[in-house]
């Protein structure tokens, strides 16, 4: 008998399986319709979405009678103009942006270089410490970390009580707008570093080696090669940490005690707190049209292609 | 000799020694080694190709010299300068790289200034430089096309154009033409020779294709598992092979097995006349190794002209390559070892089919006769 050193697969053997399984509850004859099968749960998402927000759309248009506290019959607009006339919500609208701007700006900042070192480490234990640094915090939670950094930073916090060691008095860290970027930020890392790594695995080092041969030195090679190759990567992050930030409710309300609120957290309060379904309603719509505006012109300033490779003009 | 004559020697060399490879060993850790012992020199302005079969160490030659790796043994020196002296954006090298590695996001001319702007060159004479080296492989006027614009063979030019642009000591090229058609490979390889030539830039160039490195080459490497076969001229590589690996490796070659004899290669019995080519014991083992072009062929029973050794045979097959016929001749007397040979004129009425009866010979000079080591090659 000849010596085979091929063996046939066992996860082979399970597609084999899978795939005469597959044959019998949709049949190839079926395969026309295969396309709108894979589609078919994104469909019914979206689909789903949209009835949600023809029902907030049309509750939005209601306005809350405050002595029997019942929605209006009557159509009409009343709650879109109170709140674009309303300071409050200007301050709010206008903190969420500043707020999910600078945490994109930043976690940009601290997710390229640590992406990079992801992806180019020779060695594979670094590569594996970074990536379980990277996942531990997501398998925490956001409220549990959010608390956790009121312990640390409270006034009877480590670091105060550190400060206190050197004796400077205790600083009120938390509670402000710098606590909630910072909450954010360190938030959104993870998810700015694995929507960039693989941008940056797909530069080759070849290409990096090249710029180093061309006479590019370190910093110039990535400021001139990799940082605008891995653009589709930065924008797609950027983006992702952008609407991301712009709607989140937790760091706000924990990490800013209520003096920070963003636009989520109005919403949250008109819905929850108020019970004026009609105005959280037209904040909510708000919200999406603000963020789908921003994006938009993102697609548009950077192209619609921005997202594939190599598709620009 | 004294330490100041041999520091002497040294300088004196180095005036015209472009690359300096002594002694140089690879281990990545595999087990087997991915350069062996390697030793040679190349003068400045030449044309150097290290040629082999895949996996056999070019690559990693080449990227030694280019101090991208840093070898297990050995030294490496261009213009008598340590190749690890300097960072590699210090180093004056141009490299063409296997998979091109041109940048997407910059036009070709955005390209071919890159290094001018990375080496501070004076910005004024930059445009005229770009021009100049666009014109130089013919890429003028699609200046403004980015990369993905550009056909298979023009993005081969454009990273020509901007390895030469800065005008390096020293040019290299990792089997950049290994991806193009036959046709535009060998357009391109008289466009390296010319180019080459006309800039006098000293250049490696790595492949695997025997014709590339015969046509553009001053000088031919060839390497097998990590070692150094032999380092010749084209010409003198392909009169003379060094061993049974390089014979086989360049040209169309037949091989026969058999016992050196004293004089000649003894093959089951049969003596074949030819000539020993490395020192070889009587009775050793030993394989002759004869080129296509050089076996006589002609009908059954003829006595073939100058011919050492004559032979009858049987065609076996006939293989049309255009401009010329191959035969597979197997011969009965030397157990049934087939015999490649050229016949260069297709059209001409005296054609054997498969099958027929022939007579074969060769003139002593033309078998070499090599050591027999290893596999069969
Ligand atoms: N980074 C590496 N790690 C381990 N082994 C390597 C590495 N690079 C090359 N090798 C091994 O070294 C040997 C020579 O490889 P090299 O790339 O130099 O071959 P080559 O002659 O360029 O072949 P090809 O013609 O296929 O490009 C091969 O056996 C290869 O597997
Ligand atoms: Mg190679």
């Amino acid at each position: 008998m000849p010596d085979r050193s091929f063996r046939y697969p066992l996860r082979w053997h399970v597609m084999d399986a899978l795939e005469r399984g597959a044959d019998i509850l949709w049949p190839a004859t079926f395969s026309r319709m295969t396309g709108w099968l894979l589609a078919a749960p994104a469909i019914l998402l979206v689909g789903l979405l949209v009835l949600g927000l023809i029902q907030i759309g049309d509750a939005s248009m209601h306005v809350l009678d405050t002595s029997t506290f019942r929605m209006s019959e009557a159509y009409t607009l009343a709650n879109y103009a109170d709140a674009f006339t309303s300071a409050v919500y200007f301050k709010v609208a206008w903190r969420s942006l500043l707020a999910a701007a600078l945490t994109t700006a930043l976690t940009l900042a601290f997710a390229f270089p640590y992406a990079y070192a992801m992806v180019r480490t020779r060695s594979a234990t670094v590569r594996k410490a970074l990536l379980i640094a990277l996942f531990l915090p997501f398998f925490i939670g956001q409220v549990v970390r959010a608390y956790g950094w009121l312990i640390i930073l409270g006034n009877n916090g480590i670091v105060n009580d550190m400060l206190g060691v050197v004796g400077v008095e205790p600083i009120r860290l938390l509670f402000n707008f710098p606590a909630v970027i910072f909450g954010l930020v360190q938030y959104m890392l993870p998810f700015g570093v694995l929507m960039l790594a693989p941008a940056l695995t797909a530069i080759p080092e070849e290409t990096e080696i090249a710029a180093g041969s061309l006479g590019a030195s370190w910093p110039r090679a990535i400021w001139h090669v990799i940082l605008p190759m891995a653009r589709p990567g930065l924008i797609g992050a950027g983006i992702v940490v952008f609407t991301l930030s712009l709607t989140d409710f937790a760091m706000p309300a924990i990490l800013g005690g209520g003096s920070q609120d963003f636009i989520a957290n109005a919403i949250y309060d008109q819905f929850f707190r108020t019970a004026d379904q009609g105005l959280g309603s037209a904040l909510a719509l708000m919200l999406v049209a603000l963020g789908s505006l921003i994006v938009g012109a993102v697609f548009t300033l950077f192209g619609a292609g921005t997202l594939a490779l190599g598709a620009r003009k | 000799m004294s330490t100041a004559e041999a520091v002497r020697t040294d300088t004196a060399s180095t005036a015209t020694t472009a690359v300096s490879v002594d002694g140089v060993d690879m281990d990545f850790g595999t087990g087997t080694l991915a350069v062996r012992d390697a030793s040679f020199t190349l003068e400045t302005g030449r044309f150097l190709t290290i040629l082999g079969p895949s996996g056999s160490g070019k690559t990693t030659l080449l990227r030694l010299i280019a101090g991208f790796q840093t070898p297990t043994r050995g030294e490496i020196r261009i213009h008598g300068q340590r190749i690890s002296a300097k960072p590699p954006h210090k180093r004056s090298i141009g490299m063409v790289f296997q998979r091109l590695a041109l940048f997407p996001h910059m036009t070709a001319a955005e390209n071919v200034a890159f290094p001018l702007k990375m080496r501070r060159h004076d910005p004024a004479t930059t445009p005229d430089k770009v021009d100049a080296y666009l014109r130089l492989v013919r890429l003028d006027g699609l200046g403004d096309r980015r990369i993905h614009e550009l056909s298979g063979g023009q993005q081969q030019r454009v990273a020509i154009a901007r390895a030469l642009v800065f005008e390096p000591d020293l040019l290299l090229l990792d089997e950049p033409l290994a991806a193009l058609d036959r046709k535009l490979r060998e357009e391109m390889q008289l466009e390296f020779r010319r180019i080459q030539k006309e800039l006098g830039v000293t250049t490696i160039n790595v492949t695997h294709d025997q014709r590339e490195a015969l046509v553009v080459s001053d000088e031919i490497i060839v390497m097998d598992h990590g070692e150094i076969q032999q380092a010749a001229r084209p010409s003198e590589m392909y009169r003379n092979p060094a061993n049974a690996f390089v014979a086989n490796f360049i040209g169309v070659t037949s091989f026969l097995d058999g016992r050196f004899d004293g004089g000649a290669l003894d093959v089951g019995g049969v003596s074949c006349a030819g000539t020993p080519v490395s020192k070889l014991d009587p009775g050793s083992p030993a394989r002759g190794a004869i080129r296509a072009e050089q076996v006589r062929l002609g009908a059954p029973g003829t006595t073939l002209e100058a011919c050492d050794t004559q032979l009858d045979g049987v065609v076996d097959d006939v293989i049309f390559e255009g401009e010329r016929l191959v035969y597979v001749v197997t011969v009965p007397a030397l157990g049934d070892a087939a015999l490649r040979i050229y016949h260069h004129d297709p059209a001409a009425q005296d054609l054997y089919g498969a099958g027929a009866a022939v007579r074969v010979g060769w003139t002593e000079a033309d078998l070499r006769i090599f050591k027999k080591t290893g596999e069969p090659a």
